[in-house]
């Protein structure tokens, strides 16, 4: 190997250099997933609190696949992916819970639930006084799915109009596992 | 409706332009740390809201610097104690 190609070869490991950056990926993206409503010279308004988090209502969204053990599970074996999203109660404990998910190690998840799904977490905040209070329901789907547009129209949409519709949240914690 | 994005990818955070967001470098699904391990858990909370307060420019990225080999170690030691935090 010459010098010439060494300096043309990446890092054996981004995560070293810390960007964790991998090459080509807005390519990959805008092309891969042509509906995609962000294209890299969007720009994103970013909402402001309106109220302290004392007197805030906070909702939990996140892609881990968790719900309630008597719900219908999600489906983890269709080729396309499940488009639902489920409602999880923010009152849930840790034993009224199940994921299925089969795209990442769930496994200290399933002994614990807090690590990607900090339900009783916020609990106790919101028993401290440090959060107002939480909205009656969290939500929860499958983040992996072959129909990014149909994704847009189902569950990101449903997801958005409920947390602002029917649980009235002021802000809301994203957990994209 | 202000939003703040918990995440171990920072480069897929960066492409869809989240308003806001805390980077920790640690493995998928385990974005709040250890299991039975309180403290991290709620530190990475907090630090989420926390910046839900703060950030006031679109496409924030926030690191917490905790290593993931001390929250497995403490976990682990915990875990060995027989103690559930």
């Amino acid at each position: 190997m010459t010098a010439a190609d060494k300096r043309t070869l990446p890092a054996a490991d981004p995560r070293e250099s810390g960007t964790q950056l991998r090459p080509g990926l807005w390519h990959t993206i805008n092309e891969r997933y042509p509906g995609s409503m962000i294209r890299k010279d969007s720009f994103v308004p970013q909402a402001r609190l309106r109220k302290p988090l004392a007197a805030s209502r906070l909702t939990l969204v996140s892609s881990c696949g968790v719900h309630l053990k008597t719900d219908q599970p999600l489906d983890v074996c269709h080729p396309f992916g499940d488009f639902r999203f489920m409602r999880v109660p923010s009152r849930a404990k840790q034993d009224d819970l199940i994921i299925h998910h089969l795209k990442y190690a769930h496994d200290d998840a399933d002994l614990d639930i807090n690590v990607i799904f900090p339900i009783e977490r916020l609990q106790e905040l919101c028993e401290e006084g440090r959060l107002g209070r939480l909205t009656p329901n969290f939500f929860s789907f499958i983040g992996y799915n072959m129909d990014p547009e149909k994704f847009e129209r189902t569950v990101a949409v449903g997801i958005a109009e409920a947390v602002v519709q029917e649980e009235r949240a002021d802000c809301a914690l994203l957990a994209p596992a | 409706v202000p939003t703040v994005s918990v995440t171990v990818a920072r480069d897929v955070t960066e492409a869809i332009k989240v308003p806001r967001a805390l980077f920790l470098p640690w493995p998928m699904g385990h974005h709040f740390g250890a299991p039975f391990h309180r403290d991290p858990q709620r530190r990475v909370v907090l630090a989420a809201l926390g910046l839900l307060e703060s950030s006031r420019e679109s496409g924030t990225i926030l690191d917490l610097p905790i290593k993931w080999a001390d929250v497995r170690r403490e976990a682990k030691t915990l875990t060995e104690q027989g103690r559930k935090l």
